[in-house]
């Protein structure tokens, strides 16, 4: 039976490991504390596969539900635009995607019926609004509005900002990253290289952390080419940098060599502390505050051989704070850390997922997990290992058994990548 | 005493060790003290006016019932003041009566700040008129307003009915859901807490959720608006 946190406990002051992620989501947004009723995957449309066009994906999850494990409902946004990340509003009611490629960003309603989500609004000046900004990325729920990170510029290079919109897609502001050229009054500047990827929110310590990828002439461009490119290898992120949140500021550059991308806080009450993993380097680096109030970056622990370049991509962190998932797309591997020592993460469960895999959500008790395929549509891999699924498992704390899964080839769908969880309940 | 029973239906026992509430006999108002998650904003805030608040949207207007049942149009009170706005309802033992004190902690510190205590003024408004009469509004409002005829006024707003109230609601993209066991824990109602920061030109200027509801915060961005005034 599934269950939902009610809109008001979500506003329940003092963090609580009650109140954990369901795969790393906004404080602010209400929480999914049952079991989620329905899966939504934003989906790259591939050229003769169905329609070809970037679609949502609506996937029942409801145990024992006659349609269990099966796509029920498909919304195609017409026309491919490097479908990438999203998010949901603080509400919950609706559900932001955008595309890399064409800077657009689709609004979906999934409150009025949440087992069929509609296309409710398009923001097709995202670039002209923001002053410059290219390839909308995450969609992160602030109160009443959304934080965009974004990963380009109107130059197509790596330098960006984040915007802010108003939850019914009017624009507020953007915010540029720092640079050692504009250090906008941040420590440590002197590196800041002004990349962006992720941009997650601690609110009892008004700090929001942000990484960095790189720009639209790498990231649209074929992975192969890029890694023979001498000068396009240099055009990646390796640093993160952390804001006073009230004031939209940057505070302080952290060197974090090797493209450091998704960023999980972590929710216990006392524990001021982030992961993130490096695409690049392999490696966990933890982003910690130490007794004197003072915030460091280090390195933690690799992922796999580095030599190898496991390519480490999306990253989960349980409710409890004490395990953390890490998926690394040359492998296709998913690995399980103990990081219950936040300083020193311990392996305990590996498993491989498929030929290639990126995105990994948690249930918010932890029980479920849901992996997706797709990196980008030019950095996938080709022929028999071009697998595209979304594949269910549960996690009995020691193993992962498989639930699920769906070929989103075979379905004519195209590349499945980021996830969203919706219930009904939440709207009762 | 009726305002006691009152208070206590207003604060229920899941909030209240977060929050005492101590009477002073010299006034009938509570005075407040902030404890629990309030001692968790230790973190240095940006000095006010040295940060921006873009304008985020027009804040709407409405047609509402003061405390003597009296009509007023909301928009009509933006004109010239800095206006903290929250949606709450009396009912609530969520997070309506949390945010309430610290709204009277944000009453006091700007009534030690001559400039501000003239020009700022916080709105509460009920999203549950059915229950929320004027009379009560009126109730509610003098158990948490300071007595101190130097603080920034604190008005207690409802509207007339649900026909008024939805409109706003959706302006404000406040959500409200009744719960399916109205006598549930926490009231009868589902809502996120939003609370509005709103210029002098009737702009929304900042919205807050529980976790940014400092009364030291709320001050600053007072002050940086304030800053802003020719």
């Amino acid at each position: 039976m599934a269950s939902a946190l009610a809109l008001a406990a979500s506003v329940v002051l003092a963090p609580s490991p009650a109140f954990a992620d369901e795969t790393c989501q906004s404080p602010y947004m209400a929480k999914i504390t049952g079991e989620e009723e329905y899966v939504y995957v934003w989906t790259l449309g591939v050229e003769g596969v169905g329609d070809g066009s970037d679609k949502v994906v609506t996937v029942d999850a409801r145990s024992g539900s006659p349609t269990f494990g099966q796509v029920i409902d498909v919304d195609s946004v017409g026309g491919r635009h490097e479908a990438h990340h999203g998010g949901l509003t603080d509400d919950r009611k609706h559900f932001w995607v955008s595309g890399l490629d064409s800077s657009r960003i689709f609004i979906f309603d999934i409150a009025a019926d949440p087992a069929n989500p509609k296309l409710v609004k398009t923001i097709d000046d995202f670039v002209e609004k923001s002053g410059g900004v290219v390839g909308p990325h995450g969609a992160y729920a602030l109160p009443g509005r959304m934080l965009i990170s974004g990963l380009s510029n109107s130059d197509k290079t790596g330098r960006t900002g984040m915007v802010e919109y108003t939850n019914d897609g009017e624009y507020v502001a953007t915010h540029w990253m720092p640079t050692a050229e504009e250090p906008q009054g941040a420590a440590n500047a002197d590196k800041a290289d002004g990349y962006g990827y992720d941009a997650r929110v601690l609110p009892r310590r008004n700090v929001m952390l942000t990484s960095s990828f790189t720009g639209w002439n790498n990231y649209m461009r074929p992975l192969g080419e890029v890694v023979n490119d001498p000068q396009a290898m240099k055009a990646f992120g390796n640093t993160m940098v952390l804001w006073d949140f009230h004031a939209r500021k940057p505070r302080q550059v952290f060197e974090v060599p090797g493209v450091p991308l998704e960023v999980r806080w972590a929710w216990g009450p006392n524990n001021n502390y982030a992961f993130t993993s490096t695409a690049l380097t392999s490696e966990i680096w933890l982003v910690y505050e130490d007794e004197n109030q003072e915030w460091h970056a280090k390195s933690i622990g690799t992922i796999g051989d580095p030599a190898q370049l496991p390519l480490p991509v999306d990253i989960s962190l349980s409710s409890d704070d004490s395990t953390l998932f890490v998926d690394s797309f040359m492998d296709g591997m998913t690995r399980v850390y103990d990081v219950t020592d936040p300083h020193s993460p311990k392996l305990i469960h590996e498993k491989k997922i498929g030929s290639q895999v990126n995105m990994v959500s948690q249930s918010w008790d932890g029980e479920r997990l849901y992996y997706t395929s797709s990196l980008l549509a030019n950095w996938d891999k080709t022929g028999a290992d071009n697998e595209q699924f979304l594949k269910a498992y549960t996690w009995d704390g020691k193993t992962l058994s498989p639930r699920f899964e769906i070929d989103f080839l075979a379905e004519d769908l195209g590349r499945p990548h980021l996830m969203r969880f919706g219930s009904a309940e939440l709207y009762n | 005493m009726r305002s006691s029973s009152l208070l206590a239906g207003f604060l229920t026992a899941a909030l209240l060790p977060a929050v005492s509430l101590a009477h002073d006999p010299a006034h009938p108002a509570p005075r407040v003290e902030i404890e629990g998650p309030a001692d968790a904003y230790v973190y240095e805030l940006a000095a006010p006016g040295s940060y921006n608040l873009p304008r985020i949207k027009p804040a709407a207007g409405a047609r509402l019932l003061d405390e003597t049942g009296k009509a007023l149009d909301l928009s009509q009170l933006f004109g010239g003041r800095l206006t903290v706005l929250a949606f709450m309802y009396t009912r609530c033992g969520d997070a309506c009566p949390l945010a309430a004190l610290r709204l009277a902690d944000l009453q006091q510190l700007a009534a030690e700040d001559a400039a501000a205590a003239r020009q700022v003024q916080i709105l509460s408004l009920s999203f549950d008129p059915d229950h929320d009469t004027p009379a009560v509004m009126a109730e509610y409002g003098e158990l948490m307003r300071h007595p101190d005829i130097v603080a920034p006024r604190w008005l207690f707003l409802t509207a007339p009915g649900q026909e008024a109230l939805e409109p706003l609601l959706a302006a404000y993209d406040q959500p409200v859901a009744r719960k399916a066991d109205p006598d549930g824990p926490g009231g009868p109602l589902n809502h996120l807490l939003r609370v509005f920061l709103i210029d002098a030109e009737g702009f929304v200027r900042n919205i807050y959720s529980a976790d940014f509801l400092d009364p030291r915060l709320l001050m600053n961005d007072l002050r940086t608006l304030q800053m802003e005034t020719p």
